[in-house]
Protein backbone atom coordinates (compact mmCIF):
# COMPACT_ATOMS: atom_id res chain seq x y z
CA UNK A 1 0.00 0.00 0.00
CA UNK A 2 1.00 3.50 -0.83
CA UNK A 3 0.23 6.54 1.09
CA UNK A 4 0.95 10.07 -0.64
CA UNK A 5 0.73 13.35 1.20
CA UNK A 6 -0.65 15.66 -1.00
CA UNK A 7 -1.06 20.01 -0.42
CA UNK A 8 -2.72 21.25 -3.08
CA UNK A 9 -0.45 19.07 -5.60
CA UNK A 10 -1.32 16.77 -8.76
CA UNK A 11 -0.42 13.09 -9.42
CA UNK A 12 -1.58 10.53 -12.05
CA UNK A 13 -2.48 7.26 -10.24
CA UNK A 14 -4.09 4.27 -11.64
CA UNK A 15 -7.79 4.44 -11.76
CA UNK A 16 -9.95 3.07 -9.29
CA UNK A 17 -6.83 2.41 -7.17
CA UNK A 18 -7.70 4.98 -4.07
CA UNK A 19 -8.74 2.78 -1.16
CA UNK A 20 -8.87 5.27 1.63
CA UNK A 21 -8.29 8.99 2.15
CA UNK A 22 -8.25 12.12 4.74
CA UNK A 23 -8.77 15.75 3.46
CA UNK A 24 -9.67 16.72 0.67
CA UNK A 25 -9.56 14.71 -2.65
CA UNK A 26 -10.97 15.05 -5.99
CA UNK A 27 -10.64 12.79 -8.62
CA UNK A 28 -10.52 12.96 -12.38
CA UNK A 29 -9.98 10.43 -15.04
CA UNK A 30 -7.60 11.61 -17.60
CA UNK A 31 -8.88 12.68 -20.86
CA UNK A 32 -8.36 10.27 -24.13
CA UNK A 33 -5.16 11.63 -24.50
CA UNK A 34 -3.93 10.93 -21.33
CA UNK A 35 -1.28 14.28 -21.03
CA UNK A 36 0.53 12.27 -24.20
CA UNK A 37 -1.49 14.92 -26.97
CA UNK A 38 -2.86 12.91 -29.61
CA UNK A 39 -0.27 11.33 -31.62
CA UNK A 40 0.97 9.88 -28.29
CA UNK A 41 -2.88 8.55 -27.56
CA UNK A 42 -2.96 6.98 -30.82
CA UNK A 43 0.46 5.36 -30.65
CA UNK A 44 -1.13 3.76 -27.50
CA UNK A 45 -3.79 2.91 -28.71
CA UNK A 46 -2.25 0.62 -31.51
CA UNK A 47 0.85 -0.78 -29.11
CA UNK A 48 -2.47 -1.92 -27.50
CA UNK A 49 -0.90 -0.74 -24.37
CA UNK A 50 -3.45 0.60 -22.38
CA UNK A 51 -3.22 3.12 -19.45
CA UNK A 52 -6.16 4.66 -17.23
CA UNK A 53 -5.02 7.38 -15.30
CA UNK A 54 -6.77 9.73 -13.07
CA UNK A 55 -5.50 13.21 -11.61
CA UNK A 56 -5.65 12.96 -8.10
CA UNK A 57 -5.76 16.77 -6.66
CA UNK A 58 -6.06 17.89 -2.72
CA UNK A 59 -4.95 18.74 0.79
CA UNK A 60 -4.67 15.65 2.84
CA UNK A 61 -3.24 11.92 2.69
CA UNK A 62 -4.17 9.37 0.32
CA UNK A 63 -3.75 5.85 0.13
CA UNK A 64 -3.37 3.85 -3.02
CA UNK A 65 -3.28 -0.05 -3.40
CA UNK A 66 -3.95 -2.27 -6.32
CA UNK A 67 -4.90 -6.28 -5.39
CA UNK A 68 -2.46 -6.46 -2.98
CA UNK A 69 0.38 -6.21 -4.94
CA UNK A 70 3.52 -4.69 -3.55
CA UNK A 71 4.63 -0.73 -4.25
CA UNK A 72 8.05 -0.08 -5.28
CA UNK A 73 9.13 3.18 -5.24
CA UNK A 74 11.50 4.50 -8.58
CA UNK A 75 13.06 8.12 -7.82
CA UNK A 76 13.84 9.65 -11.24
CA UNK A 77 16.27 12.33 -11.77
CA UNK A 78 15.86 13.45 -15.53
CA UNK A 79 16.02 9.44 -16.84
CA UNK A 80 13.70 7.64 -18.31
CA UNK A 81 12.02 4.44 -16.48
CA UNK A 82 10.26 1.71 -18.99
CA UNK A 83 7.66 -0.47 -17.15
CA UNK A 84 4.45 -2.09 -18.53
CA UNK A 85 1.39 -0.15 -18.34
CA UNK A 86 0.15 -2.73 -16.20
CA UNK A 87 2.95 -1.97 -13.62
CA UNK A 88 2.27 1.47 -13.13
CA UNK A 89 0.28 2.50 -9.88
CA UNK A 90 1.23 6.08 -9.62
CA UNK A 91 3.20 9.08 -10.90
CA UNK A 92 4.21 12.60 -9.56
CA UNK A 93 2.36 15.03 -11.83
CA UNK A 94 5.27 16.36 -13.46
CA UNK A 95 6.64 12.96 -15.14
CA UNK A 96 5.57 12.54 -18.55
CA UNK A 97 4.57 9.67 -20.07
CA UNK A 98 4.89 7.97 -23.72
CA UNK A 99 4.71 4.33 -25.57
CA UNK A 100 8.05 2.82 -26.20
CA UNK A 101 8.05 0.14 -29.15
CA UNK A 102 10.21 -2.90 -27.96
CA UNK A 103 9.60 -4.86 -31.24
CA UNK A 104 9.14 -8.64 -31.73
CA UNK A 105 11.01 -9.83 -28.87
CA UNK A 106 8.12 -8.71 -26.69
CA UNK A 107 5.90 -11.37 -28.17
CA UNK A 108 5.36 -14.45 -26.37
CA UNK A 109 6.07 -12.84 -23.29
CA UNK A 110 3.02 -11.66 -22.46
CA UNK A 111 4.78 -7.59 -22.71
CA UNK A 112 2.84 -7.28 -25.77
CA UNK A 113 4.72 -4.91 -28.60
CA UNK A 114 4.99 -1.52 -26.31
CA UNK A 115 5.96 -0.76 -23.11
CA UNK A 116 5.46 2.27 -21.32
CA UNK A 117 8.08 4.96 -20.60
CA UNK A 118 8.01 7.37 -17.91
CA UNK A 119 10.87 10.02 -17.79
CA UNK A 120 11.14 13.67 -15.80
CA UNK A 121 12.00 14.69 -12.17
CA UNK A 122 9.92 12.98 -9.74
CA UNK A 123 8.20 9.48 -7.85
CA UNK A 124 6.84 6.94 -9.82
CA UNK A 125 5.87 3.61 -7.82
CA UNK A 126 5.48 0.64 -9.50
CA UNK A 127 3.73 -2.74 -8.51
CA UNK A 128 5.01 -6.27 -8.29
CA UNK A 129 3.91 -9.39 -7.34
CA UNK A 130 6.26 -10.31 -4.38
CA UNK A 131 8.91 -7.57 -3.34
CA UNK A 132 10.60 -6.28 -6.18
CA UNK A 133 14.23 -6.28 -6.48
CA UNK A 134 16.27 -3.62 -8.43
CA UNK A 135 19.25 -5.29 -10.06
CA UNK A 136 22.10 -3.52 -11.04
CA UNK A 137 23.85 -3.77 -14.66
CA UNK A 138 27.24 -2.54 -15.92
CA UNK A 139 29.40 -2.92 -18.55
CA UNK A 140 31.28 -5.87 -17.07
CA UNK A 141 28.43 -7.43 -15.75
CA UNK A 142 25.39 -8.21 -17.86
CA UNK A 143 22.10 -9.59 -16.56
CA UNK A 144 20.10 -11.96 -17.95
CA UNK A 145 16.06 -12.21 -16.34
CA UNK A 146 13.12 -14.09 -16.97
CA UNK A 147 10.85 -12.31 -19.57
CA UNK A 148 7.92 -13.45 -16.83
CA UNK A 149 9.50 -11.76 -13.56
CA UNK A 150 11.02 -8.11 -15.62
CA UNK A 151 9.38 -5.55 -14.28
CA UNK A 152 10.84 -2.80 -15.33
CA UNK A 153 14.48 -0.90 -15.79
CA UNK A 154 16.11 1.93 -15.68
CA UNK A 155 19.31 3.90 -17.26
CA UNK A 156 20.87 3.12 -20.63
CA UNK A 157 20.14 -0.18 -21.32
CA UNK A 158 20.53 -2.26 -24.63
CA UNK A 159 17.59 -5.31 -23.89
CA UNK A 160 18.11 -8.53 -26.47
CA UNK A 161 16.75 -11.64 -26.31
CA UNK A 162 18.91 -15.06 -25.67
CA UNK A 163 17.34 -18.20 -26.82
CA UNK A 164 18.23 -21.70 -25.40
CA UNK A 165 15.59 -23.82 -27.78
CA UNK A 166 16.38 -27.45 -28.62
CA UNK A 167 14.70 -30.39 -29.27
CA UNK A 168 13.71 -30.91 -25.89
CA UNK A 169 12.28 -27.72 -25.64
CA UNK A 170 9.97 -28.73 -28.55
CA UNK A 171 9.15 -32.15 -26.96
CA UNK A 172 7.83 -30.09 -24.44
CA UNK A 173 10.44 -31.73 -21.83
CA UNK A 174 12.17 -27.96 -21.41
CA UNK A 175 13.58 -26.42 -18.47
CA UNK A 176 11.45 -23.98 -18.86
CA UNK A 177 14.12 -21.29 -19.14
CA UNK A 178 14.33 -20.92 -22.78
CA UNK A 179 13.71 -17.65 -23.12
CA UNK A 180 15.60 -14.56 -21.14
CA UNK A 181 15.88 -10.87 -21.94
CA UNK A 182 20.00 -10.04 -21.80
CA UNK A 183 20.76 -6.48 -20.52
CA UNK A 184 23.68 -5.07 -21.11
CA UNK A 185 24.49 -1.44 -19.98
CA UNK A 186 24.48 0.86 -17.46
CA UNK A 187 21.42 0.40 -15.02
CA UNK A 188 19.40 -1.22 -12.83
CA UNK A 189 16.78 -3.70 -13.55
CA UNK A 190 13.34 -4.51 -11.41
CA UNK A 191 12.48 -8.01 -11.35
CA UNK A 192 9.58 -9.73 -9.18
CA UNK A 193 9.62 -13.05 -7.49
CA UNK A 194 7.07 -14.02 -9.43
CA UNK A 195 6.26 -14.91 -13.26
CA UNK A 196 3.49 -13.63 -14.85
CA UNK A 197 1.14 -15.56 -17.64
CA UNK A 198 2.61 -15.56 -21.20
CA UNK A 199 1.03 -16.77 -24.66
CA UNK A 200 3.34 -19.04 -24.74
CA UNK A 201 4.77 -21.54 -22.23
CA UNK A 202 8.81 -21.24 -22.54
CA UNK B 1 -8.49 -14.75 27.25
CA UNK B 2 -6.52 -16.78 24.91
CA UNK B 3 -3.48 -15.10 23.92
CA UNK B 4 -3.56 -14.76 19.61
CA UNK B 5 0.32 -15.49 18.21
CA UNK B 6 0.89 -15.07 14.53
CA UNK B 7 3.07 -17.42 13.58
CA UNK B 8 3.44 -15.62 10.23
CA UNK B 9 0.81 -12.32 8.32
CA UNK B 10 -0.89 -15.55 7.64
CA UNK B 11 -1.34 -18.25 10.00
CA UNK B 12 -2.49 -17.88 13.51
CA UNK B 13 -1.88 -20.05 16.56
CA UNK B 14 -4.74 -19.84 19.55
CA UNK B 15 -4.08 -22.04 22.71
CA UNK B 16 -7.19 -23.43 23.69
CA UNK B 17 -8.16 -24.62 27.03
CA UNK B 18 -11.41 -25.04 28.96
CA UNK B 19 -12.97 -21.67 29.54
CA UNK B 20 -10.75 -20.43 26.26
CA UNK B 21 -13.07 -21.74 23.80
CA UNK B 22 -12.96 -20.19 20.39
CA UNK B 23 -15.19 -20.08 17.20
CA UNK B 24 -13.77 -19.66 14.20
CA UNK B 25 -14.60 -20.34 10.55
CA UNK B 26 -15.89 -23.35 9.31
CA UNK B 27 -13.09 -25.56 7.61
CA UNK B 28 -10.38 -22.48 8.61
CA UNK B 29 -8.03 -24.81 10.62
CA UNK B 30 -4.74 -25.95 9.27
CA UNK B 31 -3.52 -27.67 12.59
CA UNK B 32 -3.57 -28.59 15.90
CA UNK B 33 -1.64 -30.63 18.65
CA UNK B 34 -3.50 -31.49 21.90
CA UNK B 35 -6.97 -32.80 21.93
CA UNK B 36 -9.16 -29.86 20.54
CA UNK B 37 -11.86 -30.79 19.27
CA UNK B 38 -14.14 -28.86 16.58
CA UNK B 39 -17.83 -28.74 16.30
CA UNK B 40 -20.18 -26.99 13.71
CA UNK B 41 -22.19 -24.63 14.82
CA UNK B 42 -25.05 -22.92 14.09
CA UNK B 43 -26.10 -20.75 16.26
CA UNK B 44 -22.51 -19.19 17.34
CA UNK B 45 -22.87 -18.05 20.40
CA UNK B 46 -26.00 -16.20 19.37
CA UNK B 47 -28.75 -17.87 20.39
CA UNK B 48 -31.56 -19.21 18.61
CA UNK B 49 -33.34 -15.24 17.97
CA UNK B 50 -29.72 -14.24 17.02
CA UNK B 51 -29.43 -17.52 14.57
CA UNK B 52 -32.90 -16.69 12.93
CA UNK B 53 -31.77 -12.92 12.28
CA UNK B 54 -28.61 -13.97 11.33
CA UNK B 55 -30.27 -16.60 8.83
CA UNK B 56 -32.87 -14.29 7.57
CA UNK B 57 -29.92 -11.10 6.98
CA UNK B 58 -27.92 -13.72 4.80
CA UNK B 59 -25.12 -12.42 7.30
CA UNK B 60 -24.20 -16.02 8.00
CA UNK B 61 -20.47 -17.73 7.31
CA UNK B 62 -20.76 -20.89 9.38
CA UNK B 63 -18.93 -21.38 12.69
CA UNK B 64 -17.27 -23.75 14.39
CA UNK B 65 -16.61 -24.10 17.89
CA UNK B 66 -13.72 -24.62 19.07
CA UNK B 67 -12.84 -26.93 22.92
CA UNK B 68 -10.74 -28.72 24.12
CA UNK B 69 -6.75 -28.42 25.98
CA UNK B 70 -4.28 -27.81 23.21
CA UNK B 71 -3.26 -25.03 20.60
CA UNK B 72 -4.85 -24.54 17.09
CA UNK B 73 -3.67 -22.95 13.66
CA UNK B 74 -6.07 -20.91 11.87
CA UNK B 75 -5.54 -19.65 8.32
CA UNK B 76 -7.84 -19.11 5.37
CA UNK B 77 -6.82 -19.29 1.39
CA UNK B 78 -3.92 -17.28 2.29
CA UNK B 79 -5.27 -14.25 3.18
CA UNK B 80 -3.45 -11.92 5.49
CA UNK B 81 -4.60 -11.91 9.50
CA UNK B 82 -5.22 -9.04 11.65
CA UNK B 83 -5.66 -9.89 15.23
CA UNK B 84 -7.68 -7.14 16.76
CA UNK B 85 -8.41 -6.90 20.96
CA UNK B 86 -11.37 -5.46 22.17
CA UNK B 87 -11.46 -4.13 25.93
CA UNK B 88 -15.24 -3.50 26.03
CA UNK B 89 -16.05 -1.71 22.82
CA UNK B 90 -17.66 -3.13 19.83
CA UNK B 91 -16.41 -3.99 16.38
CA UNK B 92 -18.35 -4.01 13.12
CA UNK B 93 -17.46 -6.82 10.94
CA UNK B 94 -18.82 -8.28 8.07
CA UNK B 95 -19.72 -12.10 9.11
CA UNK B 96 -17.02 -13.56 5.86
CA UNK B 97 -14.00 -11.52 7.27
CA UNK B 98 -13.85 -13.29 10.85
CA UNK B 99 -11.25 -15.96 11.37
CA UNK B 100 -11.41 -16.58 14.60
CA UNK B 101 -12.74 -15.37 17.97
CA UNK B 102 -12.94 -15.81 21.60
CA UNK B 103 -16.05 -17.41 22.62
CA UNK B 104 -16.33 -14.28 25.69
CA UNK B 105 -17.19 -12.47 23.06
CA UNK B 106 -20.93 -11.05 22.32
CA UNK B 107 -21.98 -11.93 18.38
CA UNK B 108 -24.56 -10.26 17.41
CA UNK B 109 -26.70 -8.39 13.71
CA UNK B 110 -26.82 -4.59 12.76
CA UNK B 111 -29.37 -3.81 10.37
CA UNK B 112 -27.67 -1.06 8.27
CA UNK B 113 -30.67 0.91 8.24
CA UNK B 114 -30.15 1.50 12.27
CA UNK B 115 -27.29 3.88 11.25
CA UNK B 116 -28.12 6.15 8.51
CA UNK B 117 -31.79 4.93 8.09
CA UNK B 118 -32.77 4.45 4.50
CA UNK B 119 -29.63 5.99 3.56
CA UNK B 120 -27.80 2.94 5.48
CA UNK B 121 -30.01 0.56 3.70
CA UNK B 122 -28.99 1.95 0.12
CA UNK B 123 -25.27 2.31 1.53
CA UNK B 124 -24.90 -2.02 1.77
CA UNK B 125 -27.11 -2.53 -1.09
CA UNK B 126 -24.67 -0.34 -2.92
CA UNK B 127 -21.33 -0.90 -1.67
CA UNK B 128 -21.89 -4.93 -1.61
CA UNK B 129 -21.62 -5.30 1.80
CA UNK B 130 -25.61 -6.56 2.33
CA UNK B 131 -28.10 -4.86 4.71
CA UNK B 132 -27.02 -6.15 7.84
CA UNK B 133 -23.42 -6.59 9.16
CA UNK B 134 -22.00 -8.47 12.25
CA UNK B 135 -21.04 -6.51 14.93
CA UNK B 136 -18.41 -8.25 17.87
CA UNK B 137 -18.54 -6.94 21.65
CA UNK B 138 -16.92 -7.47 25.23
CA UNK B 139 -13.57 -8.63 25.96
CA UNK B 140 -11.47 -10.77 24.15
CA UNK B 141 -9.46 -10.95 20.73
CA UNK B 142 -11.12 -11.48 17.02
CA UNK B 143 -8.76 -12.31 14.05
CA UNK B 144 -9.75 -10.58 10.50
CA UNK B 145 -8.68 -11.39 7.17
CA UNK B 146 -7.87 -9.39 4.56
CA UNK B 147 -6.56 -9.40 0.97
CA UNK B 148 -3.06 -7.56 1.27
CA UNK B 149 -3.07 -6.91 4.70
CA UNK B 150 -5.15 -3.48 6.64
CA UNK B 151 -3.75 -0.59 7.56
CA UNK B 152 -5.61 1.12 10.51
CA UNK B 153 -6.77 4.31 9.80
CA UNK B 154 -7.89 6.62 12.75
CA UNK B 155 -10.78 8.99 12.98
CA UNK B 156 -11.42 11.89 14.71
CA UNK B 157 -14.03 14.68 14.50
CA UNK B 158 -11.35 17.00 13.19
CA UNK B 159 -10.76 14.22 10.70
CA UNK B 160 -13.38 12.43 8.67
CA UNK B 161 -11.78 9.10 6.76
CA UNK B 162 -12.61 8.21 2.95
CA UNK B 163 -12.75 4.89 2.34
CA UNK B 164 -13.19 2.91 -1.09
CA UNK B 165 -16.41 0.29 -0.32
CA UNK B 166 -14.67 -2.24 -1.37
CA UNK B 167 -11.13 -1.37 0.23
CA UNK B 168 -13.34 -1.40 3.91
CA UNK B 169 -12.89 -4.17 6.33
CA UNK B 170 -13.97 -3.06 9.76
CA UNK B 171 -14.10 -0.17 12.03
CA UNK B 172 -15.17 0.28 15.89
CA UNK B 173 -15.57 2.95 18.20
CA UNK B 174 -18.35 6.04 17.83
CA UNK B 175 -18.45 6.26 14.19
CA UNK B 176 -21.23 7.52 11.62
CA UNK B 177 -20.71 6.21 8.28
CA UNK B 178 -22.59 7.48 4.77
CA UNK B 179 -22.00 6.97 1.55
CA UNK B 180 -21.20 9.92 -0.68
CA UNK B 181 -20.99 9.65 -4.40
CA UNK B 182 -19.23 11.88 -6.59
CA UNK B 183 -20.66 10.84 -9.73
CA UNK B 184 -20.41 13.24 -12.40
CA UNK B 185 -21.46 12.86 -16.03
CA UNK B 186 -17.82 11.11 -16.71
CA UNK B 187 -19.29 8.20 -14.73
CA UNK B 188 -22.14 8.36 -16.65
CA UNK B 189 -20.53 8.18 -19.73
CA UNK B 190 -18.45 5.31 -18.35
CA UNK B 191 -15.26 7.47 -18.33
CA UNK B 192 -15.05 7.77 -14.39
CA UNK B 193 -12.16 8.08 -12.03
CA UNK B 194 -13.51 4.50 -10.49
CA UNK B 195 -13.92 6.41 -7.45
CA UNK B 196 -17.71 6.77 -7.74
CA UNK B 197 -18.96 5.87 -4.57
CA UNK B 198 -16.75 6.91 -1.79
CA UNK B 199 -17.49 5.35 2.82
CA UNK B 200 -17.31 8.52 4.91
CA UNK B 201 -16.66 7.44 8.10
CA UNK B 202 -16.94 10.56 10.98
CA UNK B 203 -16.64 10.36 14.88
CA UNK B 204 -13.62 8.66 17.03
CA UNK B 205 -12.79 5.59 16.69
CA UNK B 206 -10.45 2.93 13.85
CA UNK B 207 -11.22 1.86 10.42
CA UNK B 208 -9.49 -1.15 8.81
CA UNK B 209 -8.48 -0.99 5.30
CA UNK B 210 -7.42 -3.62 2.93
CA UNK B 211 -4.55 -2.89 0.45
CA UNK B 212 -6.93 -4.62 -2.26
CA UNK B 213 -10.42 -4.17 -3.39
CA UNK B 214 -11.30 -7.62 -3.89
CA UNK B 215 -14.17 -8.80 -1.73
CA UNK B 216 -13.51 -12.16 0.35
Amino acid sequence: MLAVDLAGETIRALNGSMVAYDGQMAFKRQGMTGGEGLRGALKRRIAGEGMTLMEVTGQGTVFLASEATEVTLVQLNGDTLFVESESLLALDGDLKTGVHFVGLRGMGTGQGLATTKVEGHGVAAILSHGPAIGLEVTPQTPLCVDPHAYVGHLGQLQQDVVTDVNWRTVLGQGSGESVQFRYQGHGLVYVQPAEREGILEI
Amino acid sequence: MPGYQSINSKMLQVPVAPGQEVYSRRGAMLAYTGSVSFAPSATAGQGIGGTLGRAVAGERTVMMHVTGHGTAMFGHAGLHVEVVHLSGDTLYVEADRLLVHDASLQVGTMFMGEQGGVRGVIRGAVSGQGLFTTTLSGHGSCALLSHGGVMELPISPQRPVHVDPQAYVAHRGEVQNKLTTAMGLRDMVGRGAGEGFQLQLSGSGVVYVQASERKI
